[in-house]
């Protein structure tokens, strides 16, 4: 019964793993990649280890792809053409590292059988979500706080970046959505040292505080 | 052999609580009609069977015998997988929740009312849920449509961003109970001959709670995502017939489900107060109440979200963002706090 379960999983996992490389289609790869999370979260179940399983399925399933595939929609990426001429390089290196997976894949499988140590107990609380919350806040304090603190740092930068004052000259700041000039930039009769600055939202706004007329105003066209 | 057993037991316990929760949400559209129609001074569908009694089934009817349009440059296969995944997903919520005590049911022995019992119950809640919001934003990818695209990502948008506080006003629940698994949570709240629910100690996890689940099933007044004025119908205007008909089935399941987690985590799940000085408990009758009390909980928050539909008008989508990111998430956060403090300085539980 758990055979027949692990051989399915494990061929949709695979299946779905092919599928991401095989599909022209980025949207069929992201939602072949979504089908390879899940088959591992079941097998992860069946690993007795339910709580890396649902992490699995909100982090991976649920958050992280969901970014992917808003990416992929909002840029409406095109299928992608058959690129042969280009990074022909690619084709051995794939060939060599595929071959040093298999090696150590072949290495491990077999180092695996060779030893003594067989895994005894068929249930076990280690994967269950106390045991992990225990051990996450005792032993493995340190490496659980740190991993939070870049995560927070990754927030932070992400959100700087996004926000960023770009300086251009003294008093000058352009915000995005916000335009921030100079004064004498816009009214050439204004002293260079006149520190009052100009906020708007727009060319038409700044136009209006300033009382310039348009000449060019649709509006007061004949 | 035993197994064998187990499995069809299983089998028959999933189809009678599909059937049985799929019959409530078919009559919660029915009542959705017939109360807005309360509330707004009209009649509502009552022509079909006794006061309208067989209307569900005759729009069943009609949904199967429409024809099935597919656009023209849609991506088809996205296109037929995105309902499947939204009616999937909200389906597969339900198998975890506990609908009654522990029963001693004639011929067959004791059996729990519920159909898994598993140690991340309320992960995997979060998580299913969660893989729901790809139905919806493929299928407003896939129309080729721009006002379905348009409704996708903002509905896509609106989960996300409220999934979070949802998730937090959740952790207030669990701290006191220590445990993620639904049918413990739900046995620690038989304090006080059944009255001990966890809302006595958790108000404000409650009605964060609420908010975000409202949120999370698109409904008023966080309706944008099928903003009729400004969206046609939003991520599902080109689907028709049978497919539409599984974007409403999800919609009204994912009500129900988010339904029955309040009730489990806050409102006492099957507990039904004092039910215990008059009946034994795990006796039959114990269970059969137990039962009731569960559905009259949830179906008191289906009404909760008619009546919302009925009063309330609908947010500006800055208002929503800023309401979810700015408001509810730090109140979530400052819940988690209290409760925390509370519970080192003082033994609740």
């Amino acid at each position: 019964m758990l055979v027949l379960l692990f051989i399915l999983f494990a061929a949709l996992a695979i299946g779905c793993a092919l599928a991401v490389v095989a599909q022209r289609n980025p949207l069929y790869s992201a939602i072949s990649l979504i089908g390879v999370f899940i088959s591992l979260a079941c097998l992860y179940v069946m690993l007795a280890a339910p709580f890396i399983a649902a992490v699995q399925v909100i982090v991976y399933a649920g958050a992280i792809m969901v970014l992917v595939v808003f990416v992929i929609m909002l840029l409406n990426v095109e299928q992608e053409e058959h690129r042969r001429s280009r990074m022909k390089f690619l084709v051995p290196a794939a060939v060599v590292l595929a071959a040093i997976l298999t090696a150590e894949a072949t290495f491990i499988i077999y180092f695996v059988e060779k030893s003594p140590v067989k895994p005894t107990s068929s249930v076990s609380d280690i994967g269950l979500t106390s045991s992990i919350g225990g051990s996450l806040f005792t032993s493995y304090l340190l490496p659980f706080e740190i991993t939070s603190i870049l995560l927070l740092m990754a927030i932070v930068g992400a959100m700087t970046l996004a926000r960023r004052l770009k300086e251009t000259s003294s008093g000058v700041a352009v915000v995005p959505g916000t335009t921030v000039l100079p004064l004498h930039l816009l009214d050439p009769t204004a002293p260079l040292d006149e520190p009052l600055a100009v906020e708007a939202y727009g060319t038409d706004e700044v136009a209006k505080l300033l009382d310039i007329t348009d000449e060019h105003d649709p509006s007061k066209r004949d | 052999m035993d197994s064998i057993i187990d499995i069809i037991l299983k089998f028959v316990a999933i189809t009678v609580a599909f059937t049985v929760v799929l019959l409530i949400v078919a009559y919660t559209v029915l009542a959705e009609r017939r109360v807005l129609a309360f509330i707004q001074g009209r009649l509502g569908p009552n022509r079909v069977g006794f006061g309208g009694a067989l209307q569900p089934f005759a729009d069943l009817l009609k949904f199967i015998f429409k024809e099935d349009i597919v656009p023209d440059k849609s991506t088809r296969f996205i296109y037929f997988l995105a309902p499947v995944i939204a009616t999937m997903a909200a389906l597969m919520t339900m198998i975890v929740y506990p609908f009654g005590p522990e029963t001693q049911i004639p011929l067959l022995g004791s059996l729990p009312l519920s159909i898994a019992r598993f140690d991340v119950a309320l992960l995997y809640v979060l998580g299913v849920t969660s893989v729901g919001v790809y139905g919806i934003a493929l299928a407003g990818w896939s129309s080729n449509n721009k006002y379905s695209l348009m409704g996708g990502l903002r509905s896509s948008a609106q989960m996300i961003s409220y999934e979070l506080a949802l998730g937090l006003s959740l952790i207030g629940v669990i701290l006191l109970a220590g445990t993620l698994d639904l049918q413990t949570i739900v046995e620690m709240q038989s304090r006080w001959h059944g009255a001990g629910w966890f809302i006595l100690l958790q108000p404000l996890g409650f009605v964060i709670y609420l908010i975000a689940a409202i949120a999370e099933t698109n409904r008023v007044p966080f309706d944008l995502p099928e903003a009729e004025t400004e969206l046609v119908a939003g991520f599902h205007t080109e689907y028709s017939a049978m497919k539409f008909a599984l974007f409403f089935l999800a919609e009204y399941i994912n009500m129900f489900t988010v339904s029955m987690l309040a009730t489990t985590l806050f409102l006492g799940g099957w507990n039904v107060p004092f039910a215990d000085v008059i009946f034994t408990r795990g006796s039959f009758f114990f269970g059969l109440v137990s039962v009731i009390g569960f559905l009259f909980k949830v179906i008191f928050f289906l009404f909760l979200y008619i009546w919302l539909r009925g009063t309330l008008p609908r947010f500006r989508f800055d208002q929503l963002m800023n309401f979810g990111w700015k408001f509810l998430l730090p109140v979530a956060l400052l819940n988690i706090f209290l409760t925390a403090t509370v519970l080192v300085f003082f033994d609740v539980i």
